[in-house]
């Protein structure tokens, strides 16, 4: 036996199995170790099984083999004991919508049993934190969208949690509002060093807010890291050379760029010249080479990274389907019409 | 202590919901009315039905506020599919208290609802010329027992609701408990007036002890039975929560 280090991941996820009868894998071994104090996105096409893992871990489904554990507390033998040190959003809309904002913080502050003392005061602390304090009387019906996720964020954080567990956080969402929730969740995280888990559909918020990226892909586990080393993975670098107007280039340039070990294509249009490479930092100077060679005035050059999408489709393209499947549409549009 | 505090919060938040809309309540109201005022009025006056000397529409007030808090409470599980299909449940479950504080917590909360109906409907029946007992107590034992009623039946609408995931079918399940429940219990006429197989499931309705214990605290001052028929009510709530309990897991996976 291995020897364990549970103070080393906060959430630590070893061959976990979920299986639904009769036999839809929506886990299939999962190893995943999550450090104290990060942002972690996890990716994946609809039916991965993104939402599947979160409800495993925040002890809603047994799994069917394997173990995951948060603080070194197992989520099955130990849930409730986890339990009390998370914060959960939902994918779907979770807070009643006939009372007003600050009544359901203070149902959740009831429940979560915040001493009498503290309850109001972290009640009003959490709507502010999300920037709700002026519609707190206000009926949830009355609020938008945007309004109803960072409400459903503030039940979340009441308890100051250790780690909040976000279920697709900003779905259905308008960018400014996606942005508004992201940067309350940001100010609570640097405020309380809470760790974040989420799942999204969306590359840029995992390219922009996170700390560590997985990608899973029908249950499985099939890339881990950081955005700038997922797209450097990938090594679709593409370089691009401004070259002046009326330069001599022709197809001999190309056959002799082409012919670099480096270079997986090249092509040339408006005095553009195109190259497709693996990584533009090591093949650059071979491609100066030739231009310099061939006496071609170089203008500007520039060097495009991948997108975390390209990296999405290198590493989970193939089980894409055309669209989201029907219960996903489904639950979103309810979303939008109670919204 | 944490499953007593997530059930103080249910009723809680049941208050404060009937607080801002109470529209519900008043429409819920309008079809025990009419059992009342168009239907008991009428019987009232053809004199067909032994009642014990009871004038017919003081015998059938009991019954009638009976059906029409197991109505809100059986309809109450729709909530609980309208909570699973939001995250709401989900993030209670996520809550750390126990699952059956949640279950029983929504009983009680459906009782909360029910005792609202009826203190609408029981001003209707003064106005009607109903005579209650006017002794303070016995009115506050019947809401006792409506809500103790009241709760084993939304923990049937848990029961159902974890089986039934649509709301179409949850409807249809809902109609197809409460009306045979309402006629095959002592709420309309006496068991003695049933055929033998009715009166073999009438022993069985929760509804007609509840019926009994009812009438004889608000109407008849007969409570030679009251022992049996609330003991039979704490049975039922027993039995149904314990169930409701188990296949509550069900209902989010």
């Amino acid at each position: 036996m291995d020897v364990k280090r549970p103070e080393e991941n906060l959430v630590d996820i070893r061959g976990l199995v979920k299986v639904y009868p009769p036999a839809t894998r929506a886990l299939d071994g999962i190893d995943l170790g999550i450090k104290a104090g990060r942002i972690f996105a996890l990716l994946g096409p609809n039916g991965a099984g993104k939402t599947t893992l979160v409800r495993v871990l925040t002890t809603q489904l047994r799994p069917t083999a394997g173990q995951a554990s948060i603080f070194g507390l197992d989520v099955v033998r130990k849930a409730a004991e986890v339990r009390a040190l998370i914060g959960y959003v939902p994918q779907e809309m979770s807070v009643w919508t006939d009372i007003t904002g600050y009544e359901n913080l203070l149902i959740y502050a009831k429940i979560y049993g915040l001493p009498a003392a503290v309850r109001k005061k972290q009640v009003w602390e959490a709507l502010e934190s999300m920037g709700l304090a002026g519609f707190a009387k206000a009926l949830v019906k009355t609020y938008s969208g945007g309004m109803i996720r960072r409400l459903e964020v503030a039940c979340a954080l009441l308890i100051k949690p250790k780690i909040m567990f976000l279920d697709e956080p900003t779905i259905g969402l308008d960018p400014a509002a996606r942005k508004a929730v992201w940067e309350k969740i940001l100010t609570f995280k640097k405020e309380f060093g809470t760790t974040v888990f989420f799942n999204t559909h969306y590359m840029d918020e995992a390219d922009l807010y996170s700390d560590e990226i997985a990608i899973i892909d029908r249950g499985r586990l099939v890339k881990l890291g950081t955005a700038e080393e997922l797209k450097h993975s990938i090594k679709r670098d593409v370089i691009r050379v401004g070259l002046g107007t009326g330069s001599s280039a022709g197809e001999k340039v190309l056959a002799r760029l082409r012919a670099l070990r480096s270079v997986t294509g090249a092509g040339l249009a408006d005095s553009e010249l195109t190259v497709a490479v693996g990584d533009a930092e090591s093949a650059l100077p071979a491609v100066i080479d030739v231009l310099r060679d061939e006496g071609l005035p170089i203008i500007r050059i520039s060097a495009e990274k991948p997108t975390l999408d390209d990296v999405f489709l290198a590493y989970a393209g193939s089980s894409l389907q055309s669209g989201p499947d029907l219960r996903e549409v489904r639950s979103v549009r309810r979303q939008i019409r109670q919204g | 202590m944490n499953s007593l505090r997530e059930m103080l919060a249910m009723m809680e938040l049941e208050l404060r919901r009937l607080r801002h809309d109470r529209t519900e309540i008043y429409t819920r109201a309008i079809q025990p009315i009419l059992w009342l005022v168009v239907y008991g009025t009428i019987m009232s006056s053809i004199r067909a039905i032994p009642t014990g000397g009871i004038p017919y529409l003081d015998f059938i007030t009991p019954g009638v506020l009976l059906q029409s808090t197991v109505f809100v409470s059986v309809f109450y599980g729709l909530t609980i599919v309208w909570e699973r299909d939001t995250g709401i449940l989900k993030k209670l479950l996520v809550a750390p208290v126990p699952r059956y504080s949640t279950v029983i917590g929504k009983t009680i909360a459906s009782g909360v609802r029910a005792i609202f109906q009826a203190l609408i409907i029981a001003p209707v029946a003064v106005l009607l010329g109903v005579k209650f007992i006017a002794r303070p107590l016995n009115f506050l034992a019947a809401l006792v027992v409506l809500f103790l009623v009241s709760g084993g039946f939304a923990a049937i609408s848990i029961l159902v609701a974890s089986f039934m995931k649509t709301r179409e079918r949850f409807m249809g399940i809902g109609q197809a408990i409460i009306m045979p429940l309402f006629f095959g219990s002592s709420a309309l006429y006496p068991i003695k007036m049933m055929p033998t197989l009715l009166q073999r499931i009438a022993v069985l309705n929760p509804l007609t002890y509840a019926v009994d214990a009812v009438r004889g605290l608000m109407i008849s001052g007969d409570l030679s039975h009251f022992a049996r028929d609330t003991g039979a009510i704490v049975l039922f709530d027993a039995v149904m929560f314990v169930l409701a309990s188990v296949s509550f897991r069900k209902i989010i996976e």
